[in-house]
């Protein structure tokens, strides 16, 4: 075998390994199994930050209601707007002390809850 | 020049007449003295210390207390020329317009006077208190650094000025800084350890007729002024006019049982709040004082304005940036998951933690009373009925939250509240130590110890001065305010004396 090839055999190899480890495990990147708020759930861009604060959301919320209430407030808009429009209507929650748009709040303990 | 005259010295049963008595050397009456100084008044400015702390002498204020913790009655106030000033940390704050008028929302608030009958003498008061340029309300011009964008709503940005650094001694300590001006003026006299033991009306006790006097190395003496102004602080005023009941069994002035009710100071309970600045490092003049080039030191802090008192019906408060802090994994997911949703870099954000001052309400069962127990001259001790209400903290709470709101509607940060039961709140609690409202003003003697100028109700030649008369007390600290409103009793004064 050439030496060439050699190389380009290993970096291959090399490149396989590291996108399944990317993919199928948490050494990189954490993923999470398919759920059907995953609509919701891709506004976060940190999901795993999401999920620490969203635990700390008090109340037995359900997932369902609360995906519903999430897909009425962000509608076409996005995230950063309907926070913008909770501060702005005074729509605030408090996650151990934090004061939280409601929008982020649920998506958060949504994030934490499936 | 006249000399300071210590009372010690008299010979017994010496009588002073002087047209105008000042009891109390503290601020209130120091201020008082020296704006008539060079009258044709002769005045006498009694103090009960001597020029420097003695523990014998302070001791003298200890009593009792109940109800919530608060600081113990010989120690929140100094017994010496200078008075309290000897202690104070150098804040000064106008009150604001809101604070002097009648607020639905609050039973028992509002003055008879507004703020426009102190303005004359604000600068007046502001160069006593050696606090620089008046600057406040055109703080945020005056800075240099950014200021912590908050956006639309009821909180702003305010500034406390300071009683300007001498030498190493920060603030102005009034007995120390004016000693030689009082000096100086050729109609006063200071006397130190002069105690004030009763203020005795005459028979149809309509006027004082005198003072009786006494020092702790056992002589008597008598002050028999035409005119008296107490001056001695909200404790010992309320002490002594409650002591002196041999005319009016109930005391002096308490026909209608107010005196020593309505004490109130201002709480200042630590870390209430957690502050977290997306953008980093908050400017300096909020977590410190500031010297600007013009000499003026300020302070940032943040204060609701008269608008969202009236909407919210919440007190006034003053918070200030305190410490910076670490936060705790919630924390940094709160602030990664906030700032990510609202589009806002926060990778270099920072914490802090915020204190305040709280204003409280009025209430007639926050009180002094006199007890059985004596003091060293055999005056009764004082006891304190200290009460904080729920709702007290649970409108500061809401200010502290519209504050919240007003940093995520800017982008500019987030907010935690600390505290969410009494018990928290109690735990972190410390106390401003500004004794007020204890002979509050009102035209209504049923309403209030002293008239609108500060004359007792029923009494023609006793005034009372300094923050006992306050019967609504907004969260601006009280020196500077006192002042001016004492340097308008002493143009009163000049008028009916003349």
């Amino acid at each position: 075998m050439k030496r060439r090839s050699f190389i380009a055999g290993v970096a291959a190899a090399s490149a396989a390994v590291a996108a399944g480890l990317y993919r199928f495990t948490g050494l990189f990147v954490k993923h999470y199994p398919p759920t059907p708020y995953d609509d919701v759930l891709s506004r976060l861009v940190d999901r795993e930050q999401a999920v620490k604060l969203g635990a700390s959301v008090p109340g037995k919320l359900d997932p369902k209601s609360l995906a519903a209430q999430l897909r009425a407030s962000l509608k076409s808009d996005g995230l950063a707007a309907a926070a913008d429009a909770d501060v702005a209507a005074d729509r605030m929650t408090e996650v151990d002390g934090w004061l939280l748009p409601e929008s982020v709040a649920l998506l958060a303990a949504l994030a934490s809850r499936v | 020049m006249t000399a300071l005259i210590d009372a010690r010295t008299l010979p017994a049963a010496t009588v002073l007449e002087p047209d105008l008595a000042i009891i109390g050397g503290g601020p209130a009456g120091i201020s008082l003295a020296l704006a008539l100084a060079n009258t044709r008044l002769k005045i006498a400015l009694l103090e009960s210390g001597g020029m420097n702390f003695d523990p014998k002498i302070q001791k003298m204020y200890s009593g009792d207390e109940a109800g919530v913790r608060y600081t113990a009655l010989d120690a929140g106030r100094l017994r010496f020329m200078g008075g309290s000033s000897n202690h104070w940390g150098g804040y000064c704050r106008p009150l604001d317009e809101n604070d002097f008028v009648a607020r639905d929302w609050v039973p028992h608030s509002g003055w008879p006077i507004t703020r426009k009958a102190l303005e004359p003498y604000f600068q007046k008061a502001q160069a006593l208190c050696e606090a620089g340029p008046w600057i406040y309300d055109k703080g945020n011009e005056a800075q240099e650094g950014p200021l912590l964008p908050l956006g639309q709503g009821g909180l702003y940005t305010s500034w406390f000025q300071f009683s300007k650094t001498r030498d190493s001694v920060l603030p102005t300590y009034f007995g120390h800084r004016y000693e030689q001006d009082l000096k100086a003026a050729r109609n006063v006299t200071p006397y130190v350890h002069a105690n004030v033991t009763g203020i005795r009306l005459a028979a149809n006790g309509q006027r004082v007729d005198h003072l009786d006097m006494a020092t702790l190395t056992g002589s008597h003496f008598t002050v028999k002024p035409r005119m008296v102004v107490l001056a001695a602080g909200a404790m010992e005023n309320a002490r002594l006019l409650l002591a002196s009941n041999d005319v009016m069994p109930a005391g002096v002035g308490n026909q209608n049982d107010l005196v020593g009710r309505f004490f109130a100071d201002h709480p200042t309970p630590r870390e209430v709040a957690t502050l977290v600045v997306f953008g980093g490092s908050l400017a300096a003049c909020y977590g410190s004082n500031v010297t600007l080039a013009n000499g003026a030191i300020m302070r940032a802090a943040f204060s609701p304005a008269a608008g969202f008192l009236k909407a919210k019906n919440v007190a006034g408060s003053l918070t200030t940036v305190e410490n910076p802090i670490e936060l705790d994994d919630l924390g940094k997911a709160a602030v990664i998951t906030t700032a990510l949703a609202l589009g806002v870099d926060a990778s270099n954000a920072k914490a802090y933690l915020l204190g305040c001052g709280m204003e409280l309400a009025p209430d007639p069962d926050r009180r002094l009373r006199l007890t059985g127990e004596k003091d060293a001259l055999g005056l009764p001790r004082l006891k304190l009925d200290m009460r904080l209400a729920d709702s007290d903290f649970a409108l500061y709470r809401q200010t502290l939250a519209e504050l919240g709101r007003q940093l995520l509607a800017s982008k500019a940060g987030l907010l935690r509240l600390n505290y969410s039961h009494r018990e928290q709140w109690l735990k972190a609690m410390d106390w401003g130590n500004h004794h007020l409202g204890t002979t509050r003003m009102s035209e209504d003697p049923r309403q209030g110890v002293v008239d609108a100028d500060g004359l007792v109700h029923g009494v023609s030649n006793l005034y009372v001065a300094g923050s006992s008369v306050f019967p609504t007390y907004g969260s601006s600290n009280p020196t500077l305010n006192l002042i001016a409103l004492t340097l308008r009793l002493g143009d009163h004064l000049k008028k009916v004396m003349a």
